[in-house]
């Protein structure tokens, strides 16, 4: 388990690899989504807006998400700050993502981009 | 009579049969689309294990290639591993050979390519050979798996690139569901959504290469004086490209009863005449026995 300010830390963390990687820019230049990220263990909710090619991170507000990720605190952790890959939480089910297969392959593709080897 | 069979994810509506002679043998050529569905895949090449000489894996391919690593697609190795007996195989091992030659005798023989040719190469991951050749060709090379697989308006420009991304994505991206990687069943039916963001990609390219499930889906309208260099045709796909316009159609495989197959096909039929372990088939033993069966690259004038 993380706490809500370790949590914070991470989501900051992918936020900044997001936007300090110039060849993940353009590749972000047509989507433009809005993606809550939600701890099962903690009442944290965050969102994570992608405009522009750039990557902001704001507190939850009311209004609708395109994506939703939902995880313990402790993976949504581990994910965003890089320390493991979504595919497998994904698959086996510990990490849900309600949306479009589009925009979840694309999500994972970002993940991939600023973290893979 | 030797019998292939090549199960398909991709639509029924395409399924076809054919007889065929190679090298004095006559051979049984089937495919059947099982419309997307992996599970139903997995039975029919269960069913068929022992009963058949060869089975081949249409619409999924078991390995991809990037700059000389290769990525196995967890749902491609599900599938064979539900042969014990028959050999199964995805045209992957036949393509670096094939596909390989057919760039040359486009570049060599038919003047149809060459250096500075503006290729769209919708996909190189599943045909990293051909990409090579291209390259090797001089032509300026635009690879498209980025655009059709995920969506992402990125072209990858060469193969250093290509291999550079290959090795972030493809360790990861090979364990996702193949069909969101790939269009399967009715999707290979429908024009994408996204299709017109594309559209430029085709009309900057004098040749459009690959897969025809991604050409079909992504292109534009309009392919006035293109080249289409690719495979697993139907006599319905080719008058479809002749009414846009495109000038030459190319297709790495013969044409066999109206049609070309897929690689998977032809590397059924081969690895049949080798008579040997698929894993123990070499590329020299695909270019000896390509030489022997004299086949050469289907090229059509449509317009």
């Amino acid at each position: 388990m993380a706490t809500r300010d370790e949590l914070l830390a991470c989501l900051a963390q992918f936020r900044d690899r997001c936007n300090a990687d110039a060849q993940l820019r353009p590749m972000l230049a047509d989507w433009e989504r809005t993606i809550l990220i939600r701890a099962s263990d903690l009442p944290a909710e965050h969102l994570l807006i992608v405009r522009g090619g750039q990557v902001y991170l704001e507190p939850a507000a009311a209004d609708g998400a395109d994506l939703t990720v939902i995880a313990e605190s402790g993976l949504l952790a581990d994910l965003f700050a890089g320390r493991i890959t979504p595919t497998e939480p994904y698959l086996n089910g510990s990490l849900r993502v309600l949306g479009t297969e589009e925009d979840i392959m694309r999500l994972d593709f970002i993940s991939l981009m600023i973290w893979g080897e | 009579m030797r019998y292939v069979v090549s199960v398909s994810l991709g639509s029924s509506k395409r399924d076809h049969e054919v007889t065929a002679a190679f090298l004095g043998e006559d051979f049984c050529i089937k495919r059947q689309g099982t419309d997307g569905d992996l599970a139903r895949a997995e039975e029919l090449i269960r069913e068929l294990d022992g009963k058949v000489d060869a089975i081949g894996l249409g619409g999924i391919d078991v390995y991809l290639y990037a700059g000389g690593e290769r990525y196995a697609l967890r749902d491609g190795l599900r599938l064979l591993a539900c042969a014990k007996l028959t050999p199964v195989v995805d045209g992957s091992g036949l393509k670096n050979t094939l596909e390989r030659q057919a760039v040359r005798y486009l570049e060599e023989e038919e003047k149809l390519i060459g250096p500075g040719t503006k290729v769209l190469l919708v996909s190189a991951v599943d045909r990293f050979g051909m990409a090579e050749a291209l390259a090797a060709a001089g032509c300026d090379l635009v690879c498209g798996d980025l655009m059709f697989a995920a969506g992402i308006p990125y072209p990858i420009r060469g193969l250093e690139e290509l291999t550079r991304m290959a090795k972030k994505l493809l360790p990861e991206m090979t364990k996702m569901p193949f069909h969101m990687l790939y269009p399967t069943g009715k999707k290979q039916e429908e024009k994408a959504v996204t299709a017109a963001k594309f559209a430029q990609f085709f009309d900057e390219a004098a040749v459009i290469a690959g897969d025809f499930h991604f050409i079909r889906r992504y292109s534009p309208p309009r392919l006035d004086g293109k080249i289409i260099l690719t495979n697993t045709v139907t006599a319905a796909d080719v008058e479809e490209l002749r009414a846009q316009g495109v000038k030459w159609l190319v297709t790495t495989t013969p044409e066999l009863g109206g049609r070309s197959f897929g690689t998977n096909v032809l590397e059924a039929v081969m690895v049949t005449l080798l008579g040997k372990r698929w894993d123990e088939i070499t590329a020299q033993d695909y270019t000896a026995l390509l030489a022997r069966l004299q086949l050469k690259p289907r090229i059509e004038r449509l317009n």
